[in-house]
């Protein structure tokens, strides 16, 4: 049931090495290197920030967190979340010219765009962090990153797994998950604080991308643990169970059938 | 016999939609809307270990869509391959990327063949050095020209050393001296005992570089078998000569002539064979038989093929060795007056209830260390020719011969004209003796006709013909021939030249006739029948009706 996820656990050497090539590829080329995957993201927060702080003066502290700091964190976790879905749901297609001319295990290719995407967060990760250690108090809960980061994996493989056969199928499908991402974006309580949106907040937790970002505040800004919300917890392996088992049955039915169209 | 990849049944469906909404209305209507596109059809080949296998067929048979299967790139849609050792596929672009450079480029092919970095920092200097790309190494793929992409893509394959190299056309670009090289190299491969797929279009290259080979034909397997004999029916077949039924049928056939003796005594020519034949069809009942043929008129003689069993080493069935040898003598004494110069080849008749066929000995295999030629009447050369083997029966020397004139007068048909040979010289009627044959081109029946030497200083006193001032006063000749007994046919005349001194040699030639001017231009009307002198071909031939 779970075929796909065993073999990219047996080829993790491959799938390392991969995503490292992908980070020379994306970056091949220009002067400043990896760099760029650096300064854009930070750009990105220092925008945000000074719309909702500076310009429509909105970013008041959240329980007693600075917005800057709630806001950049909140982005670090969405950039990885972001950026591996995006990633992975392409791996199929956005490789199309490899897979039709070398053979090699192609299921581990969704992974290969997620720790891709997973290298290039942990050194935002570990920049935003350094940043925060001046202003805020280090404590042993940021070591619950790790958890959540695990987390933000898993949920992003099942999610790749799912969606990278469709996208390989119909070129269509990957627009429409362009789309999903833009309104996942404002959905995900990235820039407001999910108190805000009352009665609505049960519906706004059911994204599990919630349960990741949530997390990363918890750990770094609020010493709150996982274990603190069980039941959110539960949910979120519940969700991640079902994707990798959706993904597992997609990929199987679908492999032969984009192989050919591609 | 080891195999290294073994495919069965193997069989690949492509669906082709009109519309893009096709598969989705498909899905909503239970409809079939799409048409079925068989790339392969129930194809099942064993790839024998540590030999060079070819795959031929042209553009769209269906040979890179097996490919694409045995590499595990493409899912078949029915049946099962089977894969033993580590594969390499080599095709000129594959896992290059652009962007990256081409020392990169060597890791990450590397990575995806399933190699470590600590693998190929062993191998990395070897495959630059292979690559001839110098100090472009470090520059991106994209900036390469396409002869140094294939010089990458070919260096890194061979050299991460698969036990299985798929090689794709791969060899049409780069120049020729890397090309040698790669030969080389594949060369290499083969001594080490590994397997090489080699999938192209061009026979040559096939039959040179392999020892078996496939021919795929609209996805589906027409043959395999030796490359040699497979290259042969492939170009017979892409060359026009043969339809693919005719292909398919002399297919059921598995032949080869192993060994050739001739020999040539006071009784004429013998000329024994040795060799294998059998048919693939499970129920054939038939009987065979010999036949040698004059490839000009279609004259052709039989004997029986009678099978026994087979001794060889070649690589055949078990079940069929003991009853496929066959051992045979053709005697010049048995058939005599068959053999005149001219080209013989020799072909297998085949006759069961409802069918019977010819088709022609495959010698490709044949080793042949003649180097003398056989002397009997005439010169006897035995050679292989397009694979099959043939008898070249020559004149000991040459008839210098032309007919100056024919005419018609009453009941014959008279013929004028010289004939000698050069340095045999003629001062009397009594120095040559010349007959003429008219030969029937349907039942190879014919009838003699004695020629008068005349006297004439045509030839003599030409000094083109007589450089050397010898006496050739008797060449010219005149014959007569009564239309009486001609029944309607075609004929052929042809021409014995007996020398009555030393060296004594007999001579028979097909009668030339090229002065069309001099001859009938119409149909002659004797009595009830109509005959017809035809010289287009500069042979003499003539048509009763």
């Amino acid at each position: 049931m779970f075929d796909i996820y065993k073999e990219m656990w047996q080829r993790r050497k491959m799938v390392h090495a991969l995503s490292l090539h992908e980070i020379k590829r994306e970056y091949a080329g220009t002067v400043l290197g990896s760099i760029w995957g650096l300064v854009n993201p930070l750009m990105r927060i220092a925008v945000y920030w000074f719309v909702f702080q500076i310009g429509s003066r909105a970013g008041k502290p959240v329980d007693g967190a600075p917005y800057i700091a709630w806001l950049a964190i909140g982005m670090v976790s969405w950039f990885f979340m972001n950026d591996g879905f995006r990633l992975s749901s392409r791996a199929f297609r956005g490789k199309r010219h490899i897979i039709k001319n070398t053979p090699f295990p192609i299921a581990i290719l969704p992974a290969v765009q997620i720790m891709y995407s997973f290298y290039t967060h942990i050194i935002l990760l570990v920049v935003i962090l350094a940043v925060m250690a001046f202003s805020i108090d280090p404590s042993w809960f940021w070591l619950q990153v790790v958890y959540y980061d695990f987390a933000g994996l898993m949920l992003l493989l099942g999610l790749g797994a799912v969606t990278a056969p469709l996208v390989a199928i119909s070129k269509d499908f990957g627009r429409f998950l362009d789309t999903v991402l833009i309104f996942l974006f404002w959905m995900t309580p990235i820039l407001w604080n999910v108190d805000n949106a009352g009665r609505f907040d049960k519906i706004v937790k059911l994204n599990p991308f919630h349960y990741v970002v949530q997390g990363y505040r918890d750990s770094i800004l609020f010493k709150s643990g996982f274990w603190e919300h069980p039941v959110y917890t539960l949910y979120f392996w519940i969700v991640v169970l079902i994707l990798f088992a959706l993904g597992n049955y997609m990929y199987k039915r679908m492999k032969p059938i984009f192989l050919d169209i591609m | 016999m080891d195999i290294s990849v073994s495919v069965k049944q193997l069989t690949k469906k492509y669906k082709l939609y009109e519309d893009k909404w096709g598969p989705i209305k498909e899905v909503v209507t239970k409809k079939k809307l799409h048409k079925e596109f068989l790339a392969l059809h129930d194809v099942s080949i064993d790839f024998p270990k540590g030999e060079a296998i070819g795959v031929l067929g042209k553009n769209g048979s269906g040979k890179s869509t097996l490919l694409k299967i045995i590499t595990g790139i493409a899912d078949p849609s029915s049946g099962t391959v089977d894969v033993n050792g580590t594969l390499v596929f080599l095709d000129v672009s594959s896992g290059i990327d652009p962007e990256l450079s081409g020392y990169e480029n060597i890791f990450m092919k590397g990575v995806l063949l399933g190699y470590s970095r600590e693998q190929m920092l062993e191998k990395v200097d070897e495959i630059i050095e292979f690559s001839e790309l110098g100090e472009f190494i470090s520059q991106p793929v994209k900036n390469y020209s396409s002869g140094m992409r294939a010089k990458l893509g070919f260096a890194i394959s061979v050299n991460v050393d698969p036990d299985i190299l798929i090689v794709d056309e791969a060899l049409a670009v780069g120049d020729s001296m890397f090309r040698e090289k790669c030969m080389n190299k594949m060369n290499e491969f083969k001594e080490q005992g590994k397997t090489i797929i080699f999938v192209s279009h061009d026979k040559n290259a096939v039959e040179n570089f392999c020892s078996k080979a496939a021919w795929i034909n609209q996805g589906e397997l027409i043959a395999f078998g030796d490359s040699k004999q497979i290259g042969s029916i492939y170009n017979e077949f892409m060359s026009g000569r043969k339809k693919l039924d005719e292909i398919k049928s002399s297919l059921e056939f598995i032949h080869s002539i192993e060994n050739v003796s001739p020999e040539a005594g006071e009784s004429g020519l013998s000329i024994g064979l040795e060799g294998y034949l059998y048919s693939s069809a499970p129920d054939f009942k038939g009987s065979y038989e010999l036949v040698v043929k004059d490839t000009r008129t279609g004259e052709a003689i039989a004997k029986p093929l009678a099978l026994s069993s087979y001794k060889g080493d070649s690589s055949l069935p078990d079940e069929k060795k003991d009853t496929s040898g066959f051992r045979i003598s053709i005697d010049e004494q048995d058939f005599s007056g068959f053999l005149k110069p001219g080209k013989y080849s020799f072909l297998v008749r085949y006759k069961e209830e409802h069918k019977e066929g010819e088709f022609p000995l495959w010698a490709g295999n044949l080793d042949l260390n003649i180097t003398e030629d056989m002397k009997s009447r005439y010169i006897n050369k035995i050679k292989v020719e397009n694979n099959t083997l043939a008898l070249l029966v020559e004149n000991v020397d040459k008839v210098q011969e032309q007919v100056n004139k024919i005419w018609f007068e009453e009941g014959t048909l008279n013929l004028e004209g010289v004939c000698f040979v050069r340095g045999y010289e003629v001062g009397s009627p009594e120095d040559a003796g010349v007959t003429l044959h008219v030969v029937n081109l349907e039942s190879f029946k014919e009838e003699m006709y004695p020629v008068e030497l005349r006297e004439t200083d045509e030839i003599t006193e030409n000094p083109s013909f007589n450089p050397q001032g010898k006496n050739y006063n008797f060449a010219g000749f005149r014959a007569g021939i009564s239309l009486d007994h001609l029944r309607p046919g075609r004929y052929e005349y042809r021409m014995t030249y007996q020398m009555k001194n030393k060296p004594g040699h007999e001579l028979l030639i097909p009668v030339w006739a090229s002065k069309r001017q001099e001859y009938p231009s119409e149909p002659f009307l004797w009595k009830d029948r109509e005959i017809d002198i035809q010289t287009s071909t500069k042979y003499l031939r003539m048509t009763v009706k």
